[in-house]
């Protein structure tokens, strides 16, 4: 394939260690890919030449769109807020989160439709927006860049929307969950013209890709 | 400075650049001209609801209202138009018709390399020709024209949608079902597919086969890996127009830069059979795209076949960038006026690139001009005008 290397954009940080077991099984190299934490390219010389790049989750659908990685892995949170144009090609399962929107203690008992006309804090504006406008609902979003949880104790905002795992920071800040927007594992995602000039490399990967996730 | 700002997503055209694109829009214009189609070209800006006939893509158009009260937008594309144009002048005329255009298309889209605001499309339209025959040669011109362009490493890949309809037609799901799996399909989320057709009373055997679709691309054997077309007669007969274009493609030496791809569905809402994009491996985003739409031009009260291609001439310029040459100029000096304009005019009536020294500068000065530039080569003529002595 004219030489060029497959080149796969990964998530850094929690998702590199199942993503190097999930490569490791589809027969792909690994080797030195979590040891090696401050390398940003890696590559691997060979019949079909392999290049991983190291990314922060969020850049990993920029690089697919455009081609400069053919394959990418990450979260379908970043997957959904960013509304890149890429093929979303296998469900890998792990690294499981959930959009919440989740409210003060106290107002728990709050239903959806009160939100109307409130503010809300959240790392993720555009799932928040779609999510509200879905319900018929006016909100003012208030975009901010980390710790979440700290806007609606400062009152900066009447509610939430955050990703959480287990839930537990929610609790700590004393706040509840309100409803669940929607469920996110890792995804495989392609670069769309990638997926055909190179079919006879990404094609049986994905096939073995899949097969190692029905054996799970 | 504010008034050097340009509207996002819109950008200035210099002339290395313009140079490359002019030279293949007249490649492309040759091309097309041989196999018998005629340039046309329509408004820059339509009334809404010729727009809107191709489908809805409102939040892609740039609006806005004339003092007539009537809704305008930018084009977003050259089909639409072009179906308008013939169902206003050429209904009389005799068909097939066959058509091409150069113009710039307007779309509101979020700008990237590769994908701006206005850019330009190159195409052509065979109006009023069924079959397959028609369709080959529309496929084969766009096979052609990216050869003619010096592109060798390119591929056509082929599908034909009336497979894909025609499967969602036997799953006798609703509608709305039909919309959402139709469009899961085209942006190509896999996952979400899968899950829908999971979640719907269907066939297993056909939801496999509607699941498998966007990963099917190769030679005409993929064709054989649709266990439920077989038993179903449309999409059997979808799957036959295919076969038969691929071997008309065949007949006319397209063939190894054509594939068979069941996950091209194109976006736009009006195609009804073949649909083809081009695509090369230097760059991420597609070349050009095309396709069948025989119930377009009926929207606008001519019911006539159709079908045809666009080249994304912004796309293609950035592929071949790297081929340009640049052609040997010269530039006279002297101060003899009459001579050195006589002498331009003869190397000028040879071919040849010239520019005349409107300064008056002296031989050194001009020789300073040119340092650099290996394309220059420097005429300076001695000798004054019999006025001037």
């Amino acid at each position: 394939m004219n030489g060029k290397p497959l080149t796969i954009a990964l998530s850094k940080g929690t998702l590199l260690k199942p993503t190097a077991e999930l490569l490791d099984a589809a027969g792909l190299p690994s080797q030195g890919l979590i040891s090696d934490s401050r390398a940003m390219i890696f590559d691997y010389p060979g019949e079909t030449p392999i290049r991983y790049i190291m990314c922060r989750p969020t850049d990993v659908p920029a690089y697919v769109e455009h081609g400069a990685a053919d394959l990418g892995i990450v979260g379908k949170d970043v997957i959904v807020e960013q509304g890149k144009d890429v093929f979303e090609m296998a469900d890998l399962v792990y690294g499981y989160c959930r959009f919440v929107v989740a409210v003060p203690a106290q107002n728990k008992d709050i239903a959806l439709k009160d939100l109307n006309y409130k503010r809300v804090a959240t790392k993720f504006p555009r799932v928040a927006e779609s999510f509200f406008r879905r319900h018929g609902l006016q909100v003012e979003v208030i975009e901010l860049h980390g710790n979440i949880e700290l806007a609606p104790l400062m009152g900066l905002s009447d509610v939430i929307v955050d990703l959480v795992s287990t839930g537990r920071t929610l609790k700590e800040n004393n706040l509840v969950e309100l409803v669940t927007i929607m469920d996110s594992t890792t995804r495989l995602i392609g670069n769309q013209v990638s997926f055909r000039t190179k079919y006879d490399i990404i094609q049986p990967l994905l096939v073995k890709i899949k097969a190692y996730l029905k054996e799970q | 400075m504010r008034n050097r700002e340009i509207p996002k997503g819109l950008r200035d055209l210099l002339p290395d650049e313009m140079k490359s694109r002019r030279k293949l829009e007249k490649r492309a214009a040759d091309l097309f001209t041989s196999y018998g189609y005629e340039e046309v070209l329509t408004p820059t800006f339509e009334f809404l609801e010729v727009v809107e006939a191709g489908g809805n893509i409102r939040e892609k158009l740039f609006l806005f209202m004339d003092r007539e009260g009537g809704i305008l937008s930018l084009r977003p594309e050259m089909t639409v138009s072009i179906a308008r144009l013939a169902a206003t002048h050429l209904q009389a005329e005799k068909l097939p018709r066959r058509l091409f255009y150069s113009a710039n298309i307007f779309r509101h889209v979020q700008p990237h390399l590769a994908q701006y605001r206005e850019f330009w499309q190159t195409g052509i339209e065979l109006l009023g020709a069924n079959g397959p025959r028609a369709d080959a040669e529309v496929i084969s011109l766009a096979v052609k024209v990216m050869a003619e362009f010096g592109l060798d490493n390119f591929m056509v890949s082929l599908n034909n949608i009336g497979i894909f309809n025609s499967l969602l037609d036997i799953s006798q799901i609703n509608a709305e079902d039909k919309d959402r799996i139709r469009s899961l399909a085209t942006k190509k989320d896999l996952v979400e597919l899968t899950r829908t057709l999971d979640s719907l009373p269907m066939d297993d055997l056909l939801k496999e086969t509607i699941s498998l679709l966007p990963t099917l691309h190769g030679g005409l054997e993929v064709l054989n890996r649709l266990p439920c077309v077989e038993k179903d007669r449309a999409s059997a007969a979808a799957v036959e127009e295919l076969v038969t274009i691929y071997d008309a493609l065949k007949d006319m030496g397209a063939e190894q830069h054509v594939l068979v791809d069941m996950g091209i569905l194109r976006g736009l809402d009006y195609y009804t059979g073949v649909v083809f994009e081009g695509f090369s491996p230097d760059l991420g985003y597609g070349l050009l795209g095309g396709g069948r739409y025989d119930r377009l031009l009926s929207q606008f009260g001519f019911p006539c076949p159709a079908t045809g291609f666009a080249l994304g001439m912004d796309r293609l310029t950035l592929v071949l960038k790297s081929q340009e040459e640049e052609a040997a100029r010269y530039l006279i000096g002297g101060e003899n006026w009459t001579a050195m304009v006589e002498a331009a005019d003869q190397l000028r009536s040879q071919g040849k690139i010239v520019e005349l020294d409107v300064e008056g500068l002296q031989r050194d000065q001009l020789q300073a001009k040119i340092t650099g530039r290996p394309e220059y080569t420097l005429i300076y003529l001695e000798g004054q005008s019999e006025e001037d002595k």
